[in-house]
C-alpha cells in the first residue's frame, strides 16, 4: 500500500486525539468507538507500521466514514481526517480489496453509467424534464442522488424555475458528477474520467445551478483540487434560488411559518455557503435553527452509505429531528436529496418535511 | 481457552446485548487497546500491538450490563469498562485480555428534571452531548474539562475528574445525585435517592472514583446550573507564586470564583506565550468570577483589591477571554506534547500549608534526577483549604530510548521519583486522572494499612477479581 506523506502525517495527528469525537455524525449513532477519526487513525497508523494488515475489518472501518468533514471543521488545529479515509479506500480498491457490499455499486456503475443502477421512473419528472430538453444558457443539474429516489422533489425544483420564468435545460441523458465514484474508491482514474466527462457538459452552457449540493461541491471544489475546471459559471440550486428572490423575478410573500434549516455539509463545508439558504428562508417566514448549524452541522442522511449502513444513515436522521424539536421546531427544510429521503424514512408524527423549493413554492 | 469454549462463551454474550453489538473484529480490538495513556501510545508508535480484548461488547443498559457481568463472573472472565478511552492512566486497557466492556451506547438521556436541577442520563453518554442537552433548555453543566468532547459521563465519574470551572461548581462528584451501578456478580442497585444524607456512608463515593474495579455506573444524575449572567475574565501577573498563593487563599475565604489558574514561570513563559500572548517574566493567574451580574461587580471589586494587597498587575480581561476561548485547542495535535517526546501530568493536591512545597519538591527531584526532563505546572483547582498542582514532565524524543522497554523503564522510573517525593512532602498519588495500571504500584505507599479499606470491598464485592483487574492497585 502506499499512503502519500500528507496521509500518513495526518493519521499520525489523528491517532492519539479524541478531541473531535463528540461531532462525527456515525459514531454518535453507533456509540462504537472506531467510528471516531482518531480509531480509524490508529489503525490506519498501526498498518502503515506494519504491526496490522489493511484486513477486512479495518477497510469496513474506512467505509463507515461519510467523509463529511465534521471533525475537519472541529479540528483547531486543522487536521483533516478525511484525507486518510479517502486515500485508504483508493488504495483498498487498488489492492483488489473492496469490500463485497460496495462492489455491487461499482459493478452498476459500469453497466448503467450509476452506482444506484438504473433511474427511477417518474412520469411526472419525465414530463417536466421534457419541458426543457431545448439546449438553452443554463443547465439545471439534477444529479445522482436525486434520479434515484427524489425526483417528485426535482420536478418541483423544476416548477420553482418555471415560475421564477428562467429559460433552462434539463439533461435526459444527464453525466454523473464523478462525486459517488470519487466517494467510494477515492482518486482514481474512473473517477477523474467521470469528473472531466462531467466539466465537459457543464462547459457547454453560461451556468450550471446544481440541484444537490454535494456535485456542487465536487464541481466547484474536489473537481476543482484535481486540475478539473470549466470555463461556465456554477452555482448551487439554493443561491441560485436566493438570487432570484432578489433580483424580485422570484415574488415571495413571507408566512408565519417557523423553518428549522438542515445545512448540507456539502454546502456549508464543501462551497462555503451557509447563508443563501437561510436568506431564501427567511424571506418566506421565521427561521428556528437547531444545535449545529451552518458550517458546524452534521450530516441527515447519505445516500451511498444507505445503500450498505441503512439503519445508521436513518439513526442520523432521527437525531436531526430531536435536534428540530428540541429547539422547538417541527418544519424541517432541506436542501439536499439524500438527506431528505433519510429525513422523510424517519420524520415523526406532527412535522414536517420539505425541500426548500416546496418552501418556496407555498409562499409565492 | 480452546476455540470451543471461547465461541460458547461468545455465543452467550451475543445473546446478552445483541450479535451486532458484540464484536470480535480487529479494528474494534485494536482501537481498544490503546488509550491516551503515554505507554500506550508510545507501544503503538513503536509499531507494537497492545494487549487486546478478546471480545468488545456495548450494552444498552443496565440490564444487559448485568447479563455480561454475570456470564464474565460464571467463566471467570476479565471485564475492562471502556467509556472514552480519554483516560490518561491505563485505566481502560484490557491488560489481561477478556471482555471490553463499552459504555458508549448507554447514552440515554432518562429525564431532565428541571425542578430537581439535574439530568438522569446513561454514563456512556459523550459530556459535551449532555452539556449540549442542558444548553438547549438555557442550563448548563459546569463540567468543563478539557477533554469534554472525548470522555464520558462514567468515565469521569470512575476517576474522579475535574473541570476548568471546579473551584465554584465543584468536582465531578459534587455534581452527581445519584447513581445506578452493576456489581460485579450482575446485582443492580441505586446509591441513594439524594447524596448529602447520613444514611451511612454515601455509596456514591464508593464506585466514584473506582475505575471500573468495583462496579459498572451505568445511570448517573448529573446537577445542571443556571447559565451565568455574566462571566468576567482578569489577567494578574505575580511576581512570585508563594504571593499567588498567599492571594488565593486570602480570595478564597471572601467568595469563590469559577476558574482560578496559576502557572507557574516556566509555563507562563511557554505555554502562555504561545496561546494566549502574555510575553513577560513571573506567574500568569487566570481568574473567572460568574453569575449574577451584580454579585459579579462586586466580587471583581474583592478581587482586585485582595490581588492589589499582593503585589499582582492586574492585566485586565483580554487575556483571560482569549484563555477561555482557547482552554481546550491547547490540547490538540500541534499544541500539545506528543511523541516521540516522553511526558505526563503529575497532578497532586494538598492544603496551603504543603502545596507550594510539593511543587518545589517535585520539580527538584525530577529535574535532578533526571536532568534530560523539563519540569513545568499550573495550578487549576483550588478550594479554600487547598489546590491542585498540574505539574507535568517533558523528555525530549531524542532522550527518549528507542527500545520500548526501555522507554517503558525511564517513564516508570520518572513517575516513582515525581509521585514519591509527592507523597513524601504530604500530597497523594493523583488528583483527577486517577490511578489505573500507571500508578497502581503507588497506592500501597500512600495508604499503608488503610489499603485494605479498598482491598475487602473488592474481595466481597468481586470475590472472583474479574473487574478491571491490575487497576487502582486492586
Ligand atoms: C485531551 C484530554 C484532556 C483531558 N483533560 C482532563 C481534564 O481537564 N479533567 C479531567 O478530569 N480529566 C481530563 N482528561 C482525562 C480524561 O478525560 C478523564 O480521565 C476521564 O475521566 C476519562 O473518561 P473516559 O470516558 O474517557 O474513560 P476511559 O478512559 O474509557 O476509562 C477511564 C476509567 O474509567 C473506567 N470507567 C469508564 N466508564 C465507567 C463506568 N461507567 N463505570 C465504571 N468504570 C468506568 C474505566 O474502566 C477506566 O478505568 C483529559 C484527557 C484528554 C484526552
Ligand atoms: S481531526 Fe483534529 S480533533 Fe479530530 S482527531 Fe484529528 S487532530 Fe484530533
Ligand atoms: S469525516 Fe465525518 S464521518 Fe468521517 S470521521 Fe469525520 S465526522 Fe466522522
Amino acid at each position: 500500500m502506499q499512503f502519500s506523506s500528507k496521509c500518513r502525517e495526518t493519521a499520525d495527528a489523528c491517532r492519539f486525539c479524541w478531541m473531535c469525537r463528540h461531532i462525527c455524525p456515525i459514531g454518535n449513532v453507533t456509540g462504537q468507538e472506531r467510528n471516531t477519526a482518531r480509531a480509524r487513525a490508529l489503525s490506519l497508523s498501526v498498518v502503515m507500521r506494519g504491526a496490522a494488515e489493511l484486513d477486512k475489518d479495518i477497510a469496513d472501518n474506512v467505509y463507515e466514514c461519510a467523509l463529511c468533514g465534521a471533525c475537519t471543521e472541529d479540528c483547531a488545529t486543522g487536521w483533516d481526517p478525511v484525507i486518510f479515509a479517502r486515500e485508504s479506500r483508493r488504495e483498498i480498491v487498488l489492492a483488489g480489496r473492496t469490500p463485497a457490499y460496495i462492489m455491487p455499486m461499482l459493478e452498476r456503475f459500469g453497466e448503467s453509467g450509476s452506482i444506484y443502477g438504473a433511474e427511477e421512473e417518474n412520469d411526472a419528472f419525465a414530463a417536466a424534464a421534457a419541458r426543457h430538453a431545448a439546449k438553452t444558457d443554463i443547465l439545471l443539474y439534477i444529479g445522482e442522488d436525486a434520479r434515484h429516489g427524489a425526483k417528485k422533489n426535482a420536478v418541483k425544483a423544476i416548477e420553482l424555475l418555471e415560475k421564477a420564468g428562467v429559460d433552462f435545460t434539463v439533461l435526459c441523458d444527464e453525466p454523473v458528477s464523478g462525486r459517488t465514484l470519487y466517494f467510494l474508491c477515492g482518486d482514481v482514474k474512473e473517477a477523474r474520467d467521470a469528473m472531466e466527462a462531467a466539466a465537459n457538459t457543464y462547459g457547454e452552457y453560461k451556468k450550471v445551478v446544481f440541484y444537490d449540493a454535494g456535485d456542487a461541491k465536487t464541481a466547484m471544489q474536489e473537481a476543482k483540487e484535481l486540475g478539473i475546471d470549466c470555463a461556465a459559471a456554477l452555482v448551487s440550486f439554493p443561491a441560485y434560488i436566493a438570487e432570484l428572490i432578489d433580483t424580485k423575478a422570484l415574488k415571495v410573500n413571507k408566512g408565519d411559518k417557523k423553518y428549522t434549516f438542515q445545512d448540507p455539509a456539502a454546502l456549508t463545508r464543501g462551497i462555503e455557503d451557509t447563508v443563501s439558504p437561510r436568506k431564501v428562508l427567511s424571506a418566506c417566514g421565521e427561521l428556528c435553527d437547531m444545535l449545529l448549524i451552518g458550517k458546524a452541522t452534521v450530516l441527515a442522511g447519505q445516500k451511498i452509505m444507505a445503500e450498505y449502513m441503512p439503519e445508521t444513515v436513518k439513526g442520523m436522521a432521527a437525531k436531526r429531528w430531536v435536534d428540530c424539536k428540541n429547539m422547538g421546531g417541527s418544519v424541517m427544510v432541506t436542501a439536499d436529496s439524500a438527506e431528505y429521503l433519510a429525513l422523510e424514512a424517519t420524520k415523526p408524527d406532527g412535522c414536517e418535511l420539505l425541500t426548500i423549493e416546496e418552501a418556496v413554492l407555498q409562499c409565492l | 481457552m480452546t476455540d470451543f469454549l471461547f465461541t460458547q462463551i461468545l455465543s452467550e454474550l451475543e445473546d446478552a446485548v445483541g450479535r451486532e453489538n458484540c464484536s470480535t473484529r480487529e479494528i474494534d480490538k485494536l482501537t481498544h487497546g490503546v488509550d491516551y495513556f503515554w505507554l500506550s501510545r508510545m507501544w503503538a508508535d513503536r509499531g507494537l500491538r497492545m494487549p487486546e480484548a478478546d471480545v468488545v461488547v456495548s450494552p444498552k443498559n443496565a440490564k444487559e450490563t448485568s447479563a455480561v457481568l454475570k456470564i464474565a463472573n460464571y467463566y471467570k472472565i476479565p471485564v475492562t469498562t471502556w467509556g472514552g478511552g480519554g483516560g490518561t492512566q491505563g485505566g481502560a486497557i484490557p491488560v489481561n485480555g477478556g471482555i471490553v466492556l463499552d459504555t458508549k451506547r448507554m447514552n440515554e438521556i432518562y429525564d431532565f428534571n428541571e425542578k430537581g436541577m439535574f439530568i438522569e442520563c446513561g454514563t456512556g453518554t459523550i459530556y459535551k452531548h449532555l452539556e449540549w442537552v442542558a444548553n438547549e433548555r438555557g442550563y448548563a453543566t459546569m463540567h468543563y474539562p478539557s477533554s469534554l468532547t472525548c470522555s464520558t459521563v462514567g468515565g469521569f465519574l470512575a476517576h474522579r475528574g475535574i473541570g476548568v470551572s471546579s473551584t465554584k461548581y465543584g468536582k465531578i462528584d459534587d455534581m452527581v445525585l445519584g447513581m445506578e451501578v452493576v456489581l460485579p456478580d450482575g446485582t443492580i442497585i441505586e446509591t441513594s435517592p439524594a447524596p448529602k444524607h447520613a444514611a451511612g456512608p454515601d455509596l456514591n463515593q464508593i464506585f466514584i472514583g473506582s475505575e471500573g474495579t468495583l462496579g459498572i455506573m451505568t445511570k448517573a444524575q448529573m446537577r445542571i446550573y443556571d447559565i451565568p449572567e455574566e462571566r468576567r475574565f482578569r489577567g494578574f501577573l505575580f511576581h512570585n507564586m508563594t504571593d499567588a498563593f498567599d492571594a488565593s487563599r486570602e480570595l478564597l475565604q471572601k467568595f469563590k470564583p469559577s476558574v482560578m489558574r496559576l502557572y507557574d514561570p516556566a509555563e507562563t513563559a511557554s505555554l502562555i506565550k504561545k496561546i494566549v500572548g502574555v510575553e513577560r517574566d513571573g506567574a500568569f493567574m487566570n481568574i473567572a468570577i460568574e453569575g449574577d451580574a451584580e454579585m459579579v461587580a462586586l466580587e471583581e471589586k474583592i478581587l482586585l483589591k485582595t490581588f492589589a494587597k499582593y503585589g499582582a498587575e492586574d492585566l485586565g480581561s483580554e487575556y483571560g477571554e482569549k484563555w477561555w476561548k482557547e482552554k481546550i485547542t491547547f490540547f490538540y495535535p500541534g499544541n500539545m506534547m506528543d511523541l516521540p517526546q516522553m511526558f505526563g501530568t503529575m497532578d497532586t493536591i494538598a492544603p496551603f500549608d504543603k502545596i507550594e512545597k510539593i511543587y518545589w519538591a517535585m520539580k527538584e527531584a525530577i529535574e535532578t534526577n533526571f536532568p534530560q526532563a523539563k519540569f513545568i505546572a499550573h495550578f487549576s483547582h483550588w478550594y479554600e483549604w487547598g489546590a491542585m498542582v498540574y505539574d507535568r514532565f517533558i523528555i525530549d524524543g531524542k532522550d527518549v530510548p528507542q527500545d520500548p522497554h526501555e522507554a517503558m523503564r525511564l517513564h516508570n522510573a520518572v513517575w516513582n521519583c515525581g509521585v514519591r517525593t509527592a507523597i513524601a512532602n504530604g500530597g497523594v498519588v493523583n488528583d483527577h486522572h486517577g490511578v489505573g495500571i500507571k500508578l497502581g504500584r503507588l497506592m500501597k505507599e500512600q495508604y499503608g494499612p488503610a489499603m485494605k479499606v479498598f482491598e475487602g470491598l473488592k474481595r466481597e464485592l468481586d470475590p472472583n477479581g474479574i473487574m478491571n483487574p491490575f487497576k487502582l492497585g486492586l
